[in-house]
């Protein structure tokens, strides 16, 4: 008997449009629970808006959204976040720049220890507590992307690269099951990039947190991904095994005709 | 040996620089003459809506012109509930705190809809016709005329207890609320509600993908800071004895912009020294009256420029300073 791979994240014909512009045009999708996925694509082929439909930033145009087996089209944000664990970072804002390090990942990691609405106004015992241990989490964390030191300087006085390694280090706070990437590596070193990249295999193997990174640096994601797919102009064309969908000429004139 | 975190020693250390504070404005009236007292008097009226204010501006990052509405409904609502059932003090200035909080309930329905330039825009909106409800509802609020010889504060539990009248009992009682008041402020920043809330005032986007349920908090920001402003409101009506319509005035609004934007905002001690600092200011200006305003303006000009943080920005540096840097370094446990 075959047993069905269970799916992290499913997209059945989504679409986006804004106005006459078509972002995503209509994309079937499966991410396997436990896999690491690249998606790649040239400037605008729509992968952002693709991560905006799925975490409830953006609602599609047309088509539906599933998180395993419930269907969240059309869910907040912040509902996706907390229910499902999919987490996702973003090209452009990274962390909260007045907080220190640690309360980002404080910030980052209280979906899980506060669930209800009323208990995040609590101020006891029960409280200080939760927050102490969210608190030795978020400096286990820290050691593990290589900011210990910067544990208590504020987020916004710590360079690019670190801000990028602090935000993949919130999004492993909330015990997560799926985590997107929206170009992880841009403007990162060699040196931090192997670090991060080093942070999700382990968090991949050993959490079985599932992946899709969205990357313009081929070369990392193809020894990193399991799977590669390719986005041009919202739709897909090409989706398989790293080093075969890297050689399909199909992908090769797409991206060279940008 | 126990083990504090730093954010531990560091409240720890501002725990003890407020309970000096209280200490030396609970020992004043020992030196201060009655017009000094009846100064600060003003400026803990302007405090309580000024703290609402630092909360849904300095913490949750919305700019609300609504506080001296809210202020207006509280100070309404103790009064009206003093003169036509003799209730006590804790009794009036409850429903104070209440029925603005209830108030701006639908009030956020619309309004947290917007962002930025229209939420303001929308709650300026909210005072004009808080005022006109205010104006023309003259069955309840006797309209222009205002409401006159409010019943003094008494403090019992239900009949009978005192009555405050004399300017050092009407500072006490002051001083209790503003203490309460900033306790309370300082209890939900510190909750994971308030850092919630300073998420979204720095990326309400990014506070939404971790999870942060904005809207909520938002309205909690809302909600809890026109309970402030009718706290403000309560103890202003039972001080001055009269309400009328024209607490609705802008004026008012701006002194509590001030108290806020020139003490320090999204800072506990800032509009605390920014109520005392600039609402002195300004009764001690009353010896030039033709040159008030301009002095005033001139004092506020300059000191926005030098210390554009607010007034509370020098002080905590000469804090840091004294605290020794092993308590706040980098170097963690
Ligand atoms: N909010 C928006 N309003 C209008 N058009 C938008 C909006 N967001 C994205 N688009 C358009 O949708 C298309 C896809 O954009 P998207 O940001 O998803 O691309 P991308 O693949 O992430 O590109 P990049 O690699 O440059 O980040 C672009 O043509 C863009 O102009
Ligand atoms: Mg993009």
């Amino acid at each position: 008997m075959v047993v069905e791979p269970r799916t992290a994240l499913s997209l059945r014909g989504v679409r986006k449009a804004f106005g006459p512009i078509v972002a995503v045009a209509g994309v079937d999708l499966d991410i396997v629970a436990g896999e690491i996925c690249g998606l790649i694509g040239p400037n605008g082929s729509g992968k952002s808006t693709l991560f905006d439909c799925c975490t409830g930033l953006l609602r599609p145009t047309a088509g539906r959204v599933l998180a395993g087996a419930t269907d969240i089209t059309g869910w907040e944000m912040a509902r996706i976040a907390r229910q499902e664990r999919l987490l996702r970072s973003f090209q452009k804002a990274v962390v909260f720049r007045a907080l220190t390090a640690e309360d980002n990942l404080v910030l980052a990691g209280q979906m899980t220890a506060f669930p209800g609405l009323a208990a995040t106004f609590g101020c006891g015992q029960n409280t200080r507590r939760r927050v102490r241990e969210l608190r030795d989490r978020a400096g286990v964390l820290l050691e593990r992307v290589g900011l210990a030191h910067m544990r208590h300087a504020k987020a916004g006085e710590m360079s690019f690269g670190q801000q990028k390694l602090l935000q993949f280090a919130s999004m492993l706070m909330p015990e997560p099951r799926t985590i997107l990437l929206d170009e992880p590596f841009a403007g990162i070193n060699p040196v931090l990039i192997e670090r991060i990249v080093e942070n999700i295999r382990a968090v991949n193997r050993e959490q079985g947190v599932t992946f899709v990174i969205v990357e313009h640096n081929i070369d990392v994601l193809r020894d990193l991904s399991h799977r590669l797919v390719v986005l041009s102009r919202g739709s897909i064309l090409a989706d398989g095994d790293p080093d075969a969908v890297i050689r399909d000429p199909l992908v090769v004139e797409a991206y060279l005709a940008g | 040996m126990p083990r504090f975190t730093v954010a531990g020693q560091h409240f720890a250390g501002q725990l003890a620089s407020g309970a000096l504070i209280i200490a030396c404005l609970a020992l004043f009236p020992l030196v201060a003459s009655s017009y000094q007292l009846s100064t600060l008097i003003i400026s803990m009226v302007f405090l309580l809506p000024a703290l609402g204010l630092n909360l849904i501006l300095g913490y949750a990052g919305m700019l609300s012109l609504a506080q001296m509405g809210f202020f207006g409904v509280g100070g309404y609502t103790s009064a009206l509930l003093a003169m036509h059932f003799g209730t006590p003090f804790w009794l009036n200035f409850s429903a104070a705190c209440l029925v603005p909080a209830l108030l701006a309930i639908p009030l956020a329905i619309p309004a947290l809809r917007l962002r930025h330039t229209s939420f303001v825009m929308c709650t300026i909106a909210f005072v004009f016709i808080l005022e006109s409800v205010s104006k023309n509802w003259v069955g309840l609020t006797r309209g222009d005329m205002g409401l006159s010889s409010v019943p003094r504060p008494r403090i019992g539990l239900w009949s009978g207890g005192f009555i405050v009248h004399t300017t050092v009992q009407y500072y006490y009682l002051g001083l209790l609320l503003c203490v309460l008041a900033v306790a309370a402020l300082v209890t939900i920043v510190r909750s994971p509600a308030g850092r919630y809330m300073i998420a979204i005032r720095e990326d309400e986007v990014l506070a939404a993908s971790i999870g942060g349920r904005t809207w909520h908090y938002r309205l909690a920001a809302f909600v809890l800071s026109a309970a402030f402003a009718g706290a403000g409101g309560s103890y202003y009506v039972h001080y001055v004895t009269v309400i009328s319509p024209s607490v609705f005035d802008p004026t008012y609004t701006n002194t509590v912009l001030v108290v806020v934007l020139g003490g320090g905002v999204g800072t506990i001690m800032g509009p605390i020294l920014g109520g005392v600092v600039f609402i002195a200011l300004s009764e001690v200006l009353r010896i030039a009256p033709e040159l008030r305003m301009v002095v005033y303006g001139l004092i506020l000009t300059t000191s926005v420029f030098l210390f554009p943080k607010g007034i509370v920005e020098p002080l905590t540096a000469v804090l840091r300073g004294a605290i020794p840097s092993r308590a706040r370094g980098s170097h963690g446990r």
